[in-house]
């Protein structure tokens, strides 16, 4: 078994190219936390959804990747590993959700709805936000936990997580939801969005696989076809196989940037976990486009 | 500095179709021609729109149907889009069209990753065949659901409810064009502002009552309808 003591974890977070030209900021968030003892390992993004009637989502999104790191309080238990699945299937999804609206309630009580804010949505809008203030805030979720026994993946709303094996085999470990398509997407402000989040927990019998990339929906958006994007696992594998792993932190911001640009235009994030070979220290987690909204009072940090 | 890694990339795609009635009731009082005049004279302010967004590539086509329904103009980037005038006569088979609609909003030849197409029904009159089961069809389709579905009806004899249907949201209505300023105006409206809409949309949060559809911008009003008399 191979302890995840020696990952390393680079992350990324551009403004889409749209929201440049309308004059509106980043709307993802991205976090990555170490336990003291470097193990676990939490990488969490989450893309707010921007719309008109989640105003707020920004903030969402900032609250929900400091909400995913609760998680690393209970992976310390010894409860076995059959016990952290069930855990993580049956009462992690209602944790998150219970805790990211605690969180946004207690916001909310700081920093109520403004007139300006309520004046800018039509009836409907406000209608829909005061049976579920929640709403402006909306944000998708994307985890991986690595620890040394297990690889947890979680997944509310759109977005992307692909693997890669030393043997160079691509695959993803959260399929497709077929039903995300035309800009809709699960969210934590869904009702009972904790039913909407998907998990896999993948025991480590053998290696661990040498890549993990997670990013939010604009990238994958961003090339013509499927092949393309899993193209990029692909290349960046190659690299860090070829000893370039400076090569990717050099180079990361400007490929989302010509992504954005040349694509989707939507936000890109993206996190990276890959297994060093060499016997260095773990990296830090670099974050390359901070937030820097001064009405959000639980900006997250990069490692804990 | 090291190569980009990935595959090609690509602007996301956004289909426009116009649905055009071309049944023979058109022909009177000057309708088609009026909707010809419209759509040739939307065509640069649509694609004024579509250069402001160029992370979108619009692809306007256009279906006519009477008896039975036709491709009148297939996929074509909007910057090469050209208006051929349509001509009226026969049925309006409403449900043929629907169907034709339907299989090109399958997954393929739609890619998952486009953005939600624009549907623009347009009619004067009542479906002449199975315009259910053409509907059925398009809801049918994960694109058709997720469809930005507009409707103009022309002239008081079109059949509203069967428009309403076709929208399928209880707070869009269909466009009512009483004559032709009413219809160059209604047209604008679909070629810019629901473009520009569907350009560049939001995520929306699924299961939220009254966010699950895309929200437009408001029509703007007649510039003075007293002016206007109806004739259709």
């Amino acid at each position: 078994m191979t302890a995840p003591t020696r990952w390393r974890t680079l992350t990324a977070s551009v403004c889409g190219a749209a929201h440049r030209r309308r004059g509106l900021p980043n709307q993802d968030a991205v976090r990555v936390t170490r336990c003291p003892d470097h193990a676990p390992l939490i990488l969490a993004l989450a893309d707010g959804h921007g719309s008109a009637h989640c105003f707020r989502s920004r903030c969402g999104a900032r609250l929900a990747v400091g909400v995913a790191h609760l998680a690393r309080s209970q992976l310390h238990e010894p409860v076995g590993l059959s016990g952290v699945r069930r855990w993580a299937e049956e009462q992690l999804p209602r944790e998150l959700v219970r805790e990211w609206r605690r969180r946004v309630e207690r916001h909310l009580a700081r920093e109520p709805f403004t007139t300006d804010e309520l004046d800018a949505l039509d009836t409907a809008g406000r209608r829909t936000l005061a049976a579920n203030p929640f709403v402006a805030y909306g944000t998708t979720l994307l985890m991986v936990i690595v620890a040394p026994a297990f690889i947890l993946y979680l997944q509310l709303g759109d977005g992307d997580i692909l693997t890669v094996a030393a043997s160079g085999a691509i695959e993803r470990p959260i399929a497709q939801d077929p039903r995300l398509i035309a800009n809709e997407t699960t969210s934590l402000c869904s009702p009972q969005a904790w039913d909407e989040m998907r998990v896999t927990f993948q025991a480590l019998a053998g290696a661990p696989p040498g890549l993990i990339l997670a990013a939010t929906d604009g990238y994958a958006n961003s090339f013509r076809d499927e092949a393309g994007f899993r193209q990029v696992a692909h290349d960046l594998w190659e690299m860090i196989r070829g000893g370039d792993w400076a090569g990717i932190e050099r180079g990361l911001p400007d490929w989302l940037h010509e992504a954005t640009e040349q694509g989707s235009g939507d936000d890109i994030t993206v996190g990276l976990l890959a297994e060093r070979t060499d016997a260095g220290p773990p990296d830090a987690a670099p974050r390359l486009e901070r937030d820097t909204d001064p009405h959000e009072r639980t900006a997250p940090t990069d490692a804990a | 500095m090291a190569i980009r890694p990935g595959g090609e990339l690509a602007t996301r795609p956004l289909h426009f179709i116009w649905i055009a009635d071309c049944s023979g009731s058109m022909s009177t009082d000057g309708k088609i021609q009026a909707l010809n005049n419209a759509i040739r004279e939307a065509l640069p302010l649509m694609r004024s729109v579509a250069d402001d967004n160029p992370n979108a590539e619009v692809l306007v086509r256009a279906l006519r149907f009477s008896g039975g329904a036709e491709w009148h103009v297939k996929p074509t980037p909007i910057g090469e889009f050209k208006w051929t005038d349509l001509r009226a006569h026969g049925q309006t088979d409403l449900g043929y069209a629907l169907n034709m609609v339907a299989e090109e909003l399958r997954i393929p030849p739609m890619s998952e990753r486009a953005l939600p197409p624009v549907l623009v029904l347009i009619s004067d009159g009542q479906p002449s065949d199975d315009y259910i089961g053409g509907l059925e069809a398009l809801m049918h389709e994960p694109w058709g659901k997720k469809a930005v579905r507009i409707a103009i009806a022309i002239g008081e004899d079109a059949d509203t409810d069967v428009l309403q249907q076709f929208i399928g949201h209880p707070d869009l209505k269909p466009l009512q064009a009483n004559n032709p300023e009413a219809l160059v105006r209604h047209i604008k409206w679909v070629s810019t502002a629901v473009l520009k809409s569907a350009s560049s949309p939001a995520s929306q949060a699924a299961g939220v009552p009254l966010l699950t559809h895309m929200p437009l911008p408001a029509l703007p009003p007649a510039s003075d309808p007293t002016l206007v008399d109806d004739v259709w």
